[in-house]
C-alpha cells in the first residue's frame, strides 16, 4: 500500500493530515465507521445515545489493546483531555472545542489553563463514557470516526506528562493491525503491520500482513504499481490518469473525494466585491468543466454546491450561478459595475498556477477586464497579506473536511465565529446563516439537522461568499494481486474487505 | 605530511562555523511562518502555535537561536530535533547511508565509464568511435536528469519486468540491496560521466603530445606501457580533482534522482526541510556536506603527491 511520509510521529491526537491518519486508521478502531449510505455506525462503540444532542452516552464494546489489556472508558477520557490541553500543543485540539470545559484547558494564546481535564468528560464505569457538550451539536456522532477521537493507553504518556517517543514509533492501538516493529520516521522506507489476533471485529480473509511503502513521489509509486511491486495506490498522479484507465482497466477507480477548491472573496477587506452580482458574474464566467477536464485531466469535477458529493447533504446542480454562462455574466458584471482590474492570489508551492491562470483567462475573455494572477510563496503569505489589508484581490482556497458532515463545509469557513480563529479568511458574516447552522447543531435528529444545514447552504449559494470551482476526486488503483479494494468516507481503505486475487 | 593533514583539518573549523551561520541566516530569512506551514491550508490554533513557537525557540532573535543550536552541537553533540520531535542526528544517520551508497555507486560508474570511454576516444582520436563518443556525451549533457530518470525507470524498471518477468532494476526503494542503486546511480552519474569522458580525452590527448612520451616511445617501450605508465598517470591529475569535487556534488545534488527512485536520502530531506524551514535539519545536512567536501578535497590533494612525486606537502 502506498503512503506519503507521515508529517509527525504516529500520535493519534497530533495527526491531522491524511498520510499519518491512514496508518493510524489501520492501528486503531474508531468509535464509529461510515457505512455504504455514508452514515456513522457503531464500531468500537456498543451504542452512542443522546436525547438532547448535548449529553452523549458512549458505551464501549469489549476491545483489547495490542498488549492484551482491556480498553476502558478512561482510555478515551485520557486521550481527549490530553489532546485538548493547550500546553500539549496537539494539532487536533480544536476538535474538542465543543466539549464542555474546553475553554478551561484551552483558554487561548497567552493565557494559562485553569484545569487539566474537561468537566464535560465523565467516566461512568469501565465501559461507559458520558460526554457533555457546551451547546447541543447534532453531528457529534459523525465526528467520532476521526483520528483525534481514538483512545490512548496509559503507557503512551511518559512520566514527564508528554507522549513518549517510543509510543510515537510504535503506537499500541486497539484496531485490526498491530505494528511489527517501531517505525523510525524519516529513515524507514516501510511500515510493517500484521493482523492482531484478538481483534473482535471483522478480519481480512486469507492474508495477515500489511505493509505501507513510503513514497515521496506519487509518479514513482505509480510506476511501482505498474511493475506490480505495489498493490494499492490511492492517490494516482494527474499525469498518470489517462494511461491508468488503459493499463489498469477495471482495477482503476475514480470517486468523489470530500475536498473542495474555491476562489476566495475578501469581503471584509475589499468593498468592490460587496455587490453580490459581481460575485455571481465572476462565478458564471468560469468554465469549470473545461478546467476540470483539461487542466486537471479529469482528477477534479466541476463544483455545483458548497457541500461535496461525497458527503450526505450534497444536492446536484444546487449552485445555479456555478453554471458557465459567459453572456449573462458579462451583462451582470457591467450592470453591477464590477472592478475593472482583479488580482488572483495563489500559493505557488501547491500546483495551483495552471488552474488559476485558466480562471484568469476566463475572466479576461468573458468579462472584458484585466486580471493578474499573483503568486505567493506559501498559502500563509496570502493570509498574512489579507490580515495586513495589503492584499485586496481574490485568492485561491481549498478545504478538506475534518469529519464527514455537511456542517463541516459551513461553520469553519463561513461562520461569523470563524473569523480570526477558524478558517473564515474572507470575513463573511451573515446572521441568518449563523442562526440556521446553530439550529442545525441543536437538532436532536441528525436528518433534521441536515435539512437546516441545507437551508444555510442555500444562503451561501445565493450570496456566494466564496466561489466554488471544483471538487477533488480520488483516483486510485490496485494490482492484479488483490481485489475488493474500497475507500471509506475518510478516503481510507476498508482493510477487512480486501481479498487476495 | 601528518602536520599538513592536521593543519588542513584545523582550517576546516572556521569554514564550518561560517557555513553553518550563513545557512542559518538564509533559512531564517526565508519567508513564511514555519509553524503555520505545519497546518497546511488551515489556520493554526493560536494557542497551539504559540506553544510550538516557544518549544522551538522561534520567537527568539536569530543569534540566540543560532547559539542554542551551535552550543548543542559543540557541547552535547546534539543536532536538535525537527518539527516532528525526531532527533535530527538519528534521522540523518539513516538518510546519509542511503545517499552515500547512491553517491559512491554513481562515483564508481562515473570513474569506470568516464575514464574508460575517454581513454578509448583519445586513442581513436579523429576516427568514427571518437566522434560517436563525443556526440553521445553531448546528448547526455543536454538531456535533463529528470527525463533520463523517468525514461530509464519506465523502460528498465517497469517494462523490462513486465516483458521478461525478471526484476533486475527495481523501480523504487532500497529493498533489493545494491541492485537498487544501479539505475539511480547511473542516472545521477549521467552528466558527470559525460564531462569526465571529455576531460579524460582532452587531458590524455594533451599528455600524449608531450616530449617525454615521445622519448618513452623512442626508447622502445611498449605502447601499453607508454600510455599506461607515462601518459595516463600524468593525465590523471585533473581527473582526480574533478572526481573529488564531484563526490560532494553527487551527495548534494541527489534531490531529483532520490525523488524519482524514492530513495529516502538527504537530497530528498533537504528539499522537504527547506520547504518547512526546519533550521536544525537544513543546517545539519549542510554541515555534514561541508565536512565531506573538506575531506574529499584533502584526499584529492594527498593523491596528487602519489600521482606526481614532484608535488609534496610539508
Amino acid at each position: 500500500m502506498e503512503v506519503g511520509e507521515p508529517q509527525k510521529m504516529l500520535y493519534p491526537q497530533d495527526t491531522t493530515e491524511t498520510e499519518g491518519a491512514e496508518v493510524l486508521a489501520a492501528v486503531f478502531s474508531p468509535l464509529v465507521r461510515y457505512d455504504e449510505n455514508k452514515q456513522p455506525v457503531e464500531e468500537a462503540a456498543e451504542s452512542i445515545t443522546t436525547t438532547d444532542s448535548k449529553v452523549w452516552t458512549i458505551k464501549l464494546k469489549s476491545y483489547t489493546w495490542h498488549d492484551g489489556t482491556p480498553v476502558k472508558a478512561e482510555d478515551y477520557a485520557r486521550a481527549w483531555n490530553f489532546a485538548a490541553l493547550q500546553d500539549n500543543a496537539m494539532s487536533s485540539s480544536y476538535f474538542f472545542g465543543r466539549v464542555d470545559g474546553y475553554t478551561d484547558v484551552h483558554p487561548g494564546e497567552g493565557k494559562t489553563p485553569t484545569a487539566k481535564e474537561m468537566k464535560g468528560l465523565k467516566v461512568v464505569d469501565d465501559t461507559t463514557l458520558e460526554v457533555t457538550l457546551s451547546a447541543p451539536f447534532s453531528q457529534f456522532k459523525t465526528m467520532l470516526g476521526y483520528t483525534a477521537f481514538y483512545p490512548l493507553p496509559a503507557s503512551a504518556i511518559g512520566s514527564d506528562g508528554k507522549l513518549s517517543p517510543a509510543y510515537g514509533e510504535k503506537p499500541i492501538g486497539q484496531g485490526l493491525f498491530k505494528l511489527d516493529k517501531p517505525y523510525k520516521k524519516g529513515t524507514d522506507p516501510t511500515i510493517e503491520l500484521s493482523v492482531y489476533d484478538k481483534f473482535p471485529g471483522k478480519k481480512p480473509a486469507g492474508w495477515t500482513k500489511l505493509q505501507f511503502k513510503v513514497y515521496t513521489s506519487s509518479e514513482t509509486a505509480w510506476n511501482d504499481l505498474q511493475a506490480e511491486n505495489l498493490d494499492i495506490h490511492d492517490s494516482l498522479p494527474a499525469t498518470a490518469i489517462s494511461t491508468a484507465k488503459q493499463v489498469l482497466g477495471d482495477r482503476y477507480f475514480d470517486e468523489p473525494d470530500a475536498s473542495i477548491g474555491y476562489i476566495g472573496v475578501p469581503l471584509k477587506y475589499n468593498k468592490e466585491f460587496e455587490n453580490v452580482d459581481v460575485r455571481k458574474a465572476i462565478s458564471m464566467a468560469i468554465d469549470r468543466k473545461t478546467i476540470s477536464d483539461t487542466v486537471f485531466s479529469g482528477t477534479r469535477s466541476p463544483a455545483d454546491d458548497f457541500i461535496n458529493p461525497a458527503i450526505p447533504g450534497y444536492r446536484q446542480g444546487a449552485c445555479t450561478a456555478c453554471t458557465y454562462n459567459p453572456a449573462e455574466a458579462k451583462k451582470l458584471y457591467e450592470s453591477a459595475n464590477g472592478p475593472k482590474t482583479i488580482e488572483l492570489g495563489y500559493n505557488a508551492d501547491g500546483g495551483h498556477k495552471e488552474w488559476i491562470e485558466a480562471v484568469a483567462n476566463n475572466l479576461r475573455a468573458n468579462l472584458g477586464i484585466e486580471v493578474t494572477p499573483k503568486p505567493f510563496e506559501k498559502f500563509q503569505g496570502i493570509l498574512d497579506a489579507l490580515d495586513a489589508k495589503e492584499y485586496k484581490g481574490l485568492f485561491r482556497m481549498g478545504w478538506s473536511i475534518d469529519y464527514p458532515a455537511a456542517e463541516n463545509y459551513l461553520t469553519p469557513i463561513f461562520g461569523t465565529g470563524a473569523i480570526g480563529t477558524g478558517s473564515n479568511y474572507g470575513g463573511y458574516s451573515n446572521k441568518e446563516f449563523d442562526e440556521l447552522v446553530a439550529k442545525g447543531d441543536q437538532a436532536t435528529d441528525a436528518a433534521e439537522g441536515l435539512k437546516l444545514y441545507q437551508q444555510a447552504d442555500d444562503i451561501l449559494i445565493k450570496e456566494l461568499p466564496y466561489i466554488p470551482v471544483y471538487f477533488y476526486r480520488s483516483n486510485f488503483g490496485h494490482s492484479t494481486k488483490v481485489k475488493n479494494v474500497k475507500l471509506n468516507l475518510l478516503n481510507q481503505i476498508n482493510w477487512a474487505d480486501v481479498e487476495k486475487a | 605530511m601528518g602536520r599538513y593533514v592536521i593543519r588542513r583539518l584545523i582550517q576546516a573549523i572556521p569554514v564550518l562555523i561560517g557555513a553553518t551561520l550563513l545557512i542559518f541566516c538564509i533559512v531564517f530569512a526565508l519567508p513564511g511562518d514555519p509553524v503555520a506551514a505545519l497546518f497546511g491550508d488551515k489556520r493554526p490554533d493560536a494557542a497551539v502555535a504559540e506553544v510550538l513557537r516557544e518549544q522551538y525557540h522561534l520567537n527568539d532573535p536569530l543569534l540566540l537561536q543560532y547559539w542554542y543550536y551551535i552550543s548543542g552541537v559543540l557541547f552535547r553533540g546534539d543536532l536538535g530535533v525537527n518539527f516532528a520531535q525526531v532527533p535530527v542526528s538519528e534521522m540523518l544517520a539513516g538518510k546519509f547511508q542511503v545517499t552515500l551508497n547512491l553517491a559512491l555507486t554513481a562515483l564508481v560508474i562515473e570513474a569506470v565509464l568516464g575514464i574508460g570511454l575517454g581513454l578509448w576516444a583519445a586513442l581513436r582520436r579523429g576516427k568514427a568511435t571518437d566522434t560517436f563518443i563525443l556526440a553521445s556525451t553531448l546528448l547526455l549533457i543536454s538531456v535533463p536528469t529528470l527525463v533520463t530518470g523517468f525514461v530509464l525507470q519506465l523502460v528498465l524498471g517497469v517494462q523490462l519486468k513486465l516483458w521478461t518477468g525478471l526484476d533486475i532494476f527495481p523501480v523504487a526503494g532500497t529493498f533489493a540491496g545494491w541492485r537498487s542503486y544501479l539505475l539511480p546511480g547511473f542516472v545521477l552519474a549521467g552528466v558527470s560521466v559525460a564531462y569526465l569522458t571529455r576531460l579524460t580525452r582532452t587531458s590524455l590527448v594533451e599528455t600524449l603530445r608531450a616530449d617525454y612520451i615521445r622519448t618513452a616511445t623512442a626508447k622502445g617501450l611498449s605502447r601499453r606501457r607508454v600510455i599506461g605508465r607515462h601518459g595516463l598517470r600524468n593525465a590523471l591529475i585533473p581527473l582526480v580533482t574533478y572526481l573529488g569535487a564531484d563526490l560532494g556534488n553527487l551527495m548534494g545534488g541527489a534531490v531529483i534522482t532520490e525523488t524519482i527512485f524514492n530513495l529516502q536520502g538527504i537530497g530528498n530531506q533537504l528539499f522537504t526541510s527547506v520547504h518547512l524551514r526546519e533550521q536544525p535539519v537544513v543546517v545539519g545536512i549542510i554541515t555534514i556536506l561541508v565536512l565531506i567536501y573538506i575531506v574529499a578535497n584533502l584526499v584529492v590533494d594527498l593523491l596528487y603527491a602519489v600521482l606526481d612525486p614532484r608535488i609534496r606537502y610539508e
